[in-house]
């Protein structure tokens, strides 16, 4: 009987198992999480020089990656992130600075502080502008990879968001133009503010116990928790059976 | 009863089981040694050191007391050899295959091998799938056993009878006898958790074998991992409980002990909590649903207050102005008793939510199921042993030094346990390898448990010889 269980079983895992996609999950906000963001050298529009775990240690830091000429997403995305900040007041557990960074070699200071200048924010303490001579090691070190596309002049790039804490550790990641929320949480995780979170949606795991949903912010519950009420299940019933077993053939 | 071959296969199974304890024992001891800093091991020696005492000292106290009924089953039911034969090899399989996974390639997962740590590859490649088949072993054999010793009551006594249901009514016209009743409860417990065992192995097979087509849900793999870690380190008690329940009445020259309505409640509401107590260990867990933590709570108080209740009214009943011939087994029972209701104690404060804020992965995790294992189950179990080989080697005479060998094991273990609860009421956190000088007390603490469990094993081991040898002489014996 028991023989037969673990059979079939596996049988139902194996096909189940058949029909997942083989392709690993792109989870670009998952890596690098808790590694130490590269300790690139920093040069800042207020003309300081400054190593970026410097920096970190004065308050922790939110990088955001740009680049001057961007034509695409990187102005929605600091626009975006001023307007968020503006509703999150400072407190104990809200430290942070906003470090800008073009990840383009051929952007100076002097664009960069164009740039600052242009949306307001060249005199605002709370962030910075910086170039860096590093800028391979510092995308590698959160994996960044944008891609110059020849055609249109431009960078194709993800608008992300890093989180770094004061030790200098990439604590969360947000990739794509983010809610208030979104921003809060980021903001506790850089100041090591716990913050409860859900697991991203994944072909591949079949058997969750919950499902979220992030639209409506619930849990539906999932096949996996039949796998927890599952061996009490089958144990009674082998109890069950057995005995009818055994009584049947003590009557033949 | 005078199953010839199934008394050499107990005689072997004591002598199997007592050799892997005392080498536990030393490995635990070297890591309180370890966090005492009076010698100095690598954070992987530690860990494996850790993951092999764990799992060995889980296993082979739930082998004995699954030895121990197995014997004595054989009063009421005619049980299965090839059942028994056949977990015994298993057993010395999956032993082989756990210390070979561990000592030789490094395997350190802990004993509760946590998901997805046996897929973050620290060690030796192979090790994860030894360490895996090694539970499979395990989990084949105990499972076999104990589906053969269910369907051996089955075949005697109908479910409301081996349950004993009838009792709750007035007059029952059959009597279960106590050791049926929480065999079966017990044996029922631990299939149920070896079915989760099963499940958890086939989804992390599943995983390992897959390249990253299929991949697990952490919390289902918590779930499971406590279902059947919980479960099982229970479940082993009880079979010790069982034994007590059969031979302490008898040991002490008085009648047996008889199934009453409250003694057959008392396990009944066992058997149906005790498989959701394990929600307990997911407190921590904010993704867990809160109803569940609260079954946990109440399934926590549930599952071991009554029966605990029952059990400490009827010795101390039957042991109060009464005339116990008293010797080394009841001793070891009665002591097993109160070692077991402290450390019940201990373990229903940490499972109650409020506290368990405060003492979570702390020293009173350890000191707790220590306490109830070392200074309960394990008593229970050499209780039985040294009944065993006095029993069956017709010895008349009484050990000498049998208290200088209790004093040893009651003093060694209180010490021991004792470094481990003022530590978890001082909030020194568990498995660490060496402790920080933050933690002023750690090291000190642990240096002093590290010699009272050598006191411990003094007595144990002296115990280990003489049981040892008089089993020696039962598998040799013709008769």
């Amino acid at each position: 009987m028991f023989k037969n269980f673990i059979f079939s079983f596996l049988i139902f895992v194996i096909s189940c198992t058949g029909f997942v996609q083989s392709q690993t999950p792109d989870w670009n906000e998952e890596t690098n999480i808790y590694e130490s963001i590269s300790n690139v050298p920093l040069k800042l529009i207020n003309g300081k020089e400054i190593f970026l775990h410097q920096l970190a240690a004065e308050k922790p830091l939110i990088v955001a990656l740009i680049f001057t000429r961007c034509t695409g997403v990187c102005s929605p995305l600091l626009f975006q992130l001023m307007e968020n900040l503006q509703n999150i007041s400072s407190g104990k557990d809200n430290q942070y600075s906003v470090l800008v960074i073009s990840f383009d070699p051929f952007d100076s200071l002097k664009d960069m502080r164009l740039m600052a200048q242009r949306i307001e924010l060249d005199n605002n303490q709370q962030w910075q502008f910086a170039i860096t001579d590093s800028i391979n090691r510092l995308n590698a070190s959160v994996g960044f990879y944008p891609v110059w596309n020849d055609e249109i002049k431009q960078f194709d790039h993800d608008a992300l968001l890093v989180g770094v804490n004061s030790d200098g550790y990439i604590t969360k990641k947000l990739i794509g133009l983010r809610n208030e929320k979104e921003i809060r949480l980021l903001i506790s995780s850089i100041n090591n503010v716990f913050s409860p979170t859900y697991r991203l949606p994944n072909p591949n795991n079949l058997f969750s116990c919950f499902n979220y949903d992030p639209a409506t912010g619930k849990n539906t519950p999932g096949l996996g928790l039949i796998f927890i009420a599952l061996p009490a299940v089958i144990s009674f019933s082998l109890v069950i059976g057995i005995r009818f077993w055994v009584k049947r053939k003590a009557f033949r | 009863m005078e199953n010839i071959l199934l008394k050499k296969n107990t005689a072997f199974w004591i002598i199997t089981i007592l050799v892997l304890f005392v080498l536990s024992i030393i490995l635990g001891i070297i890591m309180r040694l370890n966090q005492g800093a009076i010698i100095h091991l690598s954070a992987v020696t530690f860990y494996t050191d850790m993951t092999t005492h764990g799992l060995t000292m889980i296993g082979i106290w739930f082998v004995a007391g699954m030895a121990g009924i197995n014997f004595i089953m054989e009063r009421y039911v005619r049980t299965s050899y090839l059942a028994n034969l056949l977990a015994l090899i298993f057993t010395i399989a999956g032993i082989v295959m756990l210390w070979a996974s561990t000592l030789v390639g490094n395997f350190h997962a802990g004993w509760t091998f946590l998901y997805p740590l046996p897929f973050k590859i620290m060690w030796s490649a192979w090790a994860t799938p030894l360490f895996l088949f090694s539970l499979t072993a395990f989990g084949v054999g105990w499972l076999i056993w104990c589906l053969s010793l269910v369907t051996a009551l089955l075949k005697k006594y109908s479910i409301p009878q081996v349950f004993a249901w009838q009792h709750f009514k007035k007059n029952p016209k059959v009597e279960t006898p106590p050791f049926v009743l929480i065999s079966m409860i017990s044996l029922v417990g631990i299939i149920t958790c070896l079915i989760a065992a099963v499940v958890l192995l086939v989804l992390l097979f599943s995983e390992y074998y897959s390249n990253g087509s299929f991949m697990n849900d952490a919390l289902l793999l918590k779930n499971l991992t406590y279902f059947f870690g919980h479960t099982l380190a229970n479940e082993m008690l009880y079979l010790g409980l069982a034994i007590l329940y059969e031979l302490f009445s008898e040991i002490s020259g008085q009648p047996k002990w008889k199934t009453t309505w409250y003694v057959a409640l008392a396990w009944n509401f066992t058997l149906i909590f005790i498989l959701t107590a394990f929600f307990h260990h997911l407190y921590m867990d904010f993704v867990q649903p809160e109803g569940f933590q609260i079954i946990g709570q109440i399934a926590s108080y549930s599952a071991s207050l009554p029966a605990a209740g029952v059990t400490v009214f009827s010795v101390i009943v039957s042991v109060f102005r009464k005339k116990v011939n008293w010797s080394l087994s009841n001793l070891l029972f009665f002591i097993g008793v109160v070692g077991w209701v402290i450390g019940g104690i201990g373990a229903v404060i940490d499972a109650t939510i409020s506290n368990n804020f405060v003492l979570h992965n702390t020293l009173w995790v350890p000191a707790h199921f220590h306490t109830y294992n070392a200074l309960g189950n394990v008593l229970f179990s050499l209780a039985f042993f040294y009944w065993f080989s006095k029993h069956y080697t017709n010895s008349k005479t009484n050990d000498r030094f049998s208290t200088l060998k209790l004093l040893f094991i009651v003093v060694g273990g209180i010490g021991f346990l004792l470094a481990f609860y003022v530590g978890g009421a001082d909030s020194i956190p568990r498995r660490y390898s060496d402790y920080p000088e933050a933690f002023t007390s750690a090291k000190m603490l642990a240096t002093i448990g590290a010699a009272f469990a050598s006191v411990y094993l003094i007595g144990i081991f002296i115990l280990f010889v003489n049981i040892s040898n008089r089993c020696l002489k039962i598998l040799f014996s013709r008769s």
